[in-house]
């Protein structure tokens, strides 16, 4: 079997959730394939993500996996299972499925959606409730609403339950078909927030399809990238494919923004950090002025006894002034932590009077400075 | 206590007085001949229904036999179901058919739109989580068509009631008796009466039928959904 | 297959079909109350279909009076006339066409109601007064839906006519009424058979002049043509198509 381009796909068969081998579809009087021999390993416990432009058969390709469409070549194996061997309604009850627009039953409580599945493996009814209770707090939706109907809940909500109910019999696998992509931008970061939470917590594998390559970069393990006709371009962890893009295409369709985009997926805890011109409230104005000399600054930061935080003062304030403990330190833009993304501290040094970001720990205490040298430097390395 | 079998009370007078009871034996008999027809036309329309909606190159054909069918003005359609297929117009039975066939060309229309009114989403959802064609249809499907059903069956119920006493015109037809005597015999209070009762208890089915909604769909807010 | 082999020869006796009471005369009769009535309907009822769909005022009323009317015997209100007003054709034909307004009332107000108001908004975006946005773009979208009102209606009013031949008006009830009364089943049979035809052949005008009347451009409903003889109820307050 040939080996997809890009990283470290050939795990073995028990670490590979999902097998697509071969994998074809083309509809009938269609003069080329929707898909056209994907070869495709989902390693155990990921979150793999299909992305790529309309037409490149992504959907299809998630829908063969639960047989919602029947491939036309190749085989797909499901936990070293061939697809073909199951009665399809058995295969489906033990593949989670999450839609776009949920696809809740509006004739059926919260609760009853959640508990479909089990419902039709047969568990008995305490069983089912207590794991409809779990799954509530587990997707954080309040368990008032579980006797309520669908139309009441908000299409973020909606989207929970369409979460909570695709994993309530505890599948394996896990399939979202662009889930996100019907609600807002806000709800949509908050549902991509809790979805990294939730793995945290519940390591599944995942096959997750977006149009959208930025959700892509934040949720997935692994990235594959699809052109049209289901060819499959790349796959990669996120980090790696911005990196180092393997065609033309892919580089495209990452966007001309990679360097920035590979930012997003550091955080600051990782950077290195410079020496800042910093001084104690007690300094004289000299001192100060020595320490801008000596770094090449025309401002200085202050910190207080305890070494937190307070600001900055320009050189133009420190004339005539003899101590900084006499001024008020103007606060600075871009104050970050150890877990803020190196994305967002260039957006803070770029927008910034200094030019830098600080880097402070928990309690506000003065750790190092960021630079944009500091940041090229993460990329490169 | 009035018992269909035994023999009709007669209208007495001009008045309304002592002929109560005369209005609620022909009630009763217009009841059974509504229920005969809507059943009938239910049960048919519901295995038709479910052709049309699986096969859908059927839907056109059925559609068009019922839509001919109900072209046919009810008193025409009466007697060519009397005389036509021999069962003669001196019984209820070609009254009730004819009822019957109207009900059914409303009911299967009403049956496949709820059906395919169903959400696309809805549909894959149900298939995704592991429901086979036959139990989908039976706990999600058919029960999201249930609002589309009886609004047809509303319209079905309250016109298959004022139609039944068109088979005065031949002497029958529940309530139709009275307006078929009232005018043989100069009596406006019968027909009155008749015209009353009838109305009143159109009125009356369609509120059972929108509370039975209520009932079955505590899913759909209580909005008048007329 | 007496009946049948009695009312062929009925149907095609000459006899039968001229003189003062044969089927061309209540032929002629039936289509004059008809039509009178259906006249009479479309002019109150379209008119006000037009502006309450157009305003929006109202409009549940429009389908509560649709609700309503069909709720009423009409045997017993033909008989009702025939009481009062013996032998005398208009008070039959005014109240046909009071039965005939609620369809068409509903289908006219749905169909200005639902035409698109983007449409809408663009004519008068382009400077068209609110006349003849009503008359350029809401009536000729909305055509289709008012004729399928006006469609339905006739069929009724054709159908309530065969019965008010009861009542003692003409028309080709009287074949049914009269033949029944001296058991002549040919005359009954025969008679139950042109009323039949008459209405098959109006729907089928109707379906015709409906297609040729849908602005070009417009996607053909999947429905075939005499489907919309059956009116679809009101759910969210749609009509008869």
């Amino acid at each position: 079997m040939t080996a997809a381009p890009g990283g470290a796909t050939d795990t073995s068969a028990g670490d590979v959730a999902i097998r697509l081998e071969h994998l074809t579809k083309t509809y009938p009087g269609a003069f080329r394939p929707a898909v056209d021999g994907l070869d495709l390993a989902i390693p155990r416990g990921e979150l793999v993500a299909l992305v790529g432009p309309s037409g490149c058969g992504k959907t299809t390709t998630l829908k063969m996996i639960n047989r919602l469409i029947e491939p036309t070549g190749g085989t797909v194996w499901v936990e070293g299972v061939d697809i073909r061997t199951q009665p399809t309604h058995e295969l489906r009850r033990g593949i989670g499925y999450v839609i776009q627009q949920a696809g809740l039953f509006p004739h059926r409580t919260v609760g009853d959606n959640i508990a479909t599945v089990p419902k039709l493996l047969g568990w008995d009814r305490a069983r089912m409730q207590a794991r409809v209770d779990e799954l509530a707090d587990l997707l954080r939706l309040d368990r008032g609403l579980l006797g309520r109907y669908p139309a009441a809940l908000s299409g973020g909500q909606q989207q929970r339950v369409g979460v909570a109910r695709a994993l309530a019999a505890d599948p394996p696998v896990l399939l979202m078909d662009e889930p996100y992509s019907a609600v807002d931008p806000i709800v949509r970061a908050q549902l991509q927030d809790e979805l990294l939470t939730l793995r945290r917590e519940v390591r599944k594998t995942i096959v997750f399809v977006t149009h959208d390559i930025d959700e892509a970069i934040k949720l997935a393990d692994r990235i594959a990238i699809l052109n049209v006709g289901g060819i499959l371009e790349q796959v990669d962890p996120p980090a790696e494919m911005l990196r180092a893009p393997r065609t033309d295409f892919v580089a495209d369709f990452l966007g001309d923004d990679r360097g920035i985009k590979r930012l997003s997926l550091m955080t600051v805890g990782g950077a290195s950090l410079s020496k800042g011109p910093v001084v104690g409230q007690s300094a004289t104005a000299d001192d100060a002025r020595a320490t801008m000399a000596e770094l090449g600054y025309d401002w200085v930061a202050v910190c207080d006894g305890d070494d937190r935080l307070l600001g900055w003062i320009g050189a133009a304030e420190l004339d005539g002034a003899t101590a900084v403990g006499g001024l008020t330190p103007k606060p600075f833009l871009a104050v970050v932590t150890a877990d803020t993304t190196l994305k967002a501290a260039l957006d803070g040094i770029v927008t910034s009077r200094t030019r830098v970001a600080m880097a402070v720990d928990g309690e506000g205490r003065y750790l190092g400075m960021l630079t944009v040298d500091d940041l090229a430097e993460g990329i490169t390395a | 206590m009035t018992s269909l079998a035994a023999r009709p009370p007669s209208w007495s007078g001009f008045g309304f007085d002592g002929n109560w009871d005369v209005v609620w034996y022909y009630i009763l008999v217009h009841l059974r001949i509504t229920a005969l027809a809507l059943v009938l036309g239910a049960a048919v329309a519901f295995p038709l229904g479910l052709a049309g909606y699986r096969w859908r190159h059927s839907y056109p054909a059925i559609l068009g036999v019922t839509s001919v069918l109900y072209t046919i003005p009810s008193l025409s359609l009466i007697v060519l179901l009397g005389l036509g297929f021999g069962l003669g117009l001196l019984n209820d039975k070609p009254l009730i058919i004819a009822l019957a066939i109207y009900t059914l060309a409303i009911l299967v229309r009403n049956l496949v739109e709820g059906l395919r009114a169903v959400p696309d989403s809805v549909k894959d959802a149900a298939t995704g989580v592991g429901y086979t064609p036959l139990r989908s249809l039976l706990v999600i499907e058919l029960p999201l068509a249930v609002p589309a059903v009886i609004a047809g069956l509303r319209v079905a119920a309250v016109s298959t009631i004022s139609l039944v006493s068109v088979g005065g015109v031949l002497g029958r037809g529940g309530l139709g008796f009275l307006f078929f005597e009232g005018y043989r015999r100069n009596r406006t209070s019968e027909i009155i009466a008749g015209i009353g009762a009838s109305i009143v208890l159109a009125v009356v089915v369609d509120i059972a039928l929108v509370l039975t909604r209520r009932v079955l769909t505590p899913w759909t807010p209580a909005r008048a959904v007329r | 297959m007496d009946i049948l082999t009695d009312t062929i020869a009925w149907l095609t006796t000459a006899d039968n079909w001229w003189g003062p009471a044969g089927i061309l005369q209540r032929l002629w009769e039936h289509l004059q109350y008809s039509l009178l009535a259906i006249g009479l309907a479309v002019l109150i009822a379209v008119p006000a279909g037009l502006v309450i769909g157009h305003t929006g005022r109202a409009e549940p009323g429009a389908f509560a009076l649709s609700g309503a009317a069909r709720a009423v015997p009409t045997l017993g209100l033909l008989v009702l006339l025939g009481r009062w007003y013996p032998v005398e054709a208009w008070p039959v034909i005014v109240v046909l066409a009071v039965l005939a307004i609620p369809p068409i009332l509903a289908n006219t107000t749905t169909g200005i109601g639902g035409v698109d108001p983007a449409a809408r908004d663009a004519a008068q975006g382009m400077g068209m007064t609110p006349i003849q946005v009503l008359t350029r773009v809401e009536v000729p979208l909305a055509a289709p839906l008012i004729l399928a009102g006006v469609r339905s209606a006739l069929l009724q009013v054709i159908a309530t006519a065969t019965i008010a031949a009861f009542a003692g008006l003409g028309g080709l009830g009287r074949f049914i009424i009269d033949g029944f009364a001296v058991s002549d089943d040919a005359r009954v049979y025969g008679g139950s058979i042109v009323v039949a035809a008459l209405a098959l052949v109006g729907e089928g005008l109707f379906a015709v002049a409906q297609r040729s009347v849908r602005p070009a451009g417009i996607r053909r409903r999947r429905a075939p043509l005499l489907s919309a003889a059956v009116p679809i109820p009101p759910t969210a307050g749609g009509v008869s198509t």
